[in-house]
């Protein structure tokens, strides 16, 4: 087959397409569904970007095939707010400064989020390596980790 | 987008050799190295052939040895606590190819049958003796690891063939073993050099048997045969680590790249293969 008829589940709403086997579900996101908050930064699972949450878990969408969201469940940074009201996590990274030009974010906020979910009580350490597949040009990285370590803080109820 | 193919969805082992065999097509499994070389046309195929909805080559067993199915993502070796116990040096190779993202991605299956010299996975497999069972048009066949390499990206597989398996041996007691990736930055980074070491140990705590790989040594991962025969009867001190460290030295064919120099490359073959020997020696002695 060249194309097929997939539906998807995105941010909780179904989506049914007819798209060619060789589009990549970033630019299936992105081009098909408009939903323009994943990135595509390197297109080769470098910069993380692209990261969005399939099934429960963190991939890189500019790897993954669009067609294998056929019945899978993703959440994009569009789903991760409910509308204008940012999410914890979100919010915790505007509270620590660790946002500058935002490129890097939305990447950032689901790789950052599928970890808290994974181990709500992580070390420094863990989560330095949780992010290692995502780049930020910007921040230097310490203003994002606080972030995350608040945001698990508040998870775990001890804040 | 990616440059057009077919897609191909086998179910089973059996059509998926078939397909391969007729349409000459590339096998897809997490995609991590293929997606990468097709973005931006420098890899082009006519057929991909994806193997992810094929339940047989899945999930891993550890009654009798190590059983796993080719698709196996390194994730899954990362957080399992008796592969990071008992295959120690496998727990730190998956552990530190790429990023979580790729790791949850990318299979072990994949990482050996993309053949790179750098492959994070090959060199403890190779250590603890790792066989892998192929399956073709024909039937099966079963190829020890260390005869699977025939050059660099190369690979024993023939036209209808994939890499159904990979059986490791239950290492035994009083074994240890241990796995050094040398990277110039601490994440994200394919290896510059890769030691492995598996070791056993007799009551007396000479060396029984002992096992060394060397990946990004030499055009495909290797055995340092020469030093793991030397080895036998041993204990580590350090006039046997001097002799060891030339001849590791003596068995790595390392290239020059942009990541570093041929040069620096046997300076780490041999203070990485002394650092991981004792590394593994300690954890055979229960003491790391
Ligand atoms: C950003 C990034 C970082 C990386 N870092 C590392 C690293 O640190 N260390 C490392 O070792 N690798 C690294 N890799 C490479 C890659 O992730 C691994 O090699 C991975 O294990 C490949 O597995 P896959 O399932 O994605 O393979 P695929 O890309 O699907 O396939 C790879 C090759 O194997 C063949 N193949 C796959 N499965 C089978 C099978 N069952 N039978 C026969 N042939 C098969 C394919 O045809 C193809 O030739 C990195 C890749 C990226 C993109
Ligand atoms: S765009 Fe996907 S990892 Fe960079
Ligand atoms: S804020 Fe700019 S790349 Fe991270």
């Amino acid at each position: 087959m060249t194309h097929k008829t997939i539906k998807a589940t995105v941010n909780g709403e179904v989506y049914e397409r007819t798209i060619p086997v060789c589009m990549t579900l970033a630019e299936f996101l992105r081009e098909e569904l408009g939903l323009t908050g994943t990135k595509i930064g390197c297109n080769e699972g470098e910069c993380g970007a692209c990261t969005v949450i399939i099934s429960g878990k963190p991939m890189n969408s500019c790897l993954v095939l669009a067609v294998e969201a056929d019945g899978a469940e993703v959440l994009t940074i569009e789903g991760v707010s409910q509308g204008e009201k940012l999410h914890p996590l979100q919010q915790a990274f505007l509270d620590a400064g660790a946002i500058q030009c935002g490129f890097c974010t939305p990447g950032m906020v689901l790789t950052a989020k599928a970890l808290i979910e994974e181990n709500p009580n992580p070390t420094e350490a863990e989560v330095r390596k949780g992010i290692e597949g995502n780049i930020c040009r910007c921040t230097g990285y310490n203003r994002i980790i606080d972030a995350i370590m608040n945001e698990a803080e508040r998870v775990r109820g001890d804040k | 987008m990616l440059p057009a193919f077919e897609l191909l969805t086998p179910t089973t082992i059996a059509e998926a050799c078939k397909m391969k065999l007729e349409t000459k097509g590339k096998l897809l499994a997490g995609g991590t190295d293929i997606l990468v070389g097709m973005h931006g046309g420098k890899e082009r195929y006519e057929t991909l052939i994806d193997l992810k909805g094929i339940e047989e080559l899945k999930g891993f067993d550890t009654k009798d040895g190590l059983d796993f199915g080719a698709l196996t993502p390194h994730r899954e070796f990362e957080q399992s606590a008796l592969i990071k116990e008992r295959y120690t040096a496998l727990y730190e190779g998956c552990s530190q190819v790429g990023s979580s993202q790729i790791r949850i991605r990318g299979t072990v299956g994949g990482n050996i049958c993309n053949a790179a010299p750098s492959a994070d996975s090959i060199g403890p497999l190779l250590v603890f003796g790792a066989t892998c069972v192929i399956a073709g048009a024909d039937g099966r066949r079963e190829v020890p690891l260390s005869e699977f390499f025939t050059g660099p990206k190369k690979t024993v597989l023939g036209e209808s063939e994939l890499l159904e398996r990979v059986l490791v041996p239950s290492p035994v007691n009083g074994s240890g073993s241990a796995y050094t990736k040398y990277t110039r930055r601490r994440a994200m980074d394919l290896a510059l050099l890769g030691v492995s070491c598996y070791v056993v140990l007799d009551a007396k705590g000479k060396i029984e048997v002992a096992r060394i790989a060397l990946t990004t040594a030499a055009p495909t991962p290797i055995r340092a045969t020469n030093a793991e025969e030397f080895l036998v009867g041993k204990t580590l001190d350090d006039a046997v680590l001097g002799e060891i460290s030339e001849l590791v030295a003596k068995q790595a064919k390392p290239r020059s790249s942009w990541r570093s120099s041929a040069e620096f490359r046997i300076e780490l073959v041999k203070e990485l293969t002394v650092r991981t020997l004792r590394l593994a020696e300690e954890r055979a002695k229960g003491e790391a």
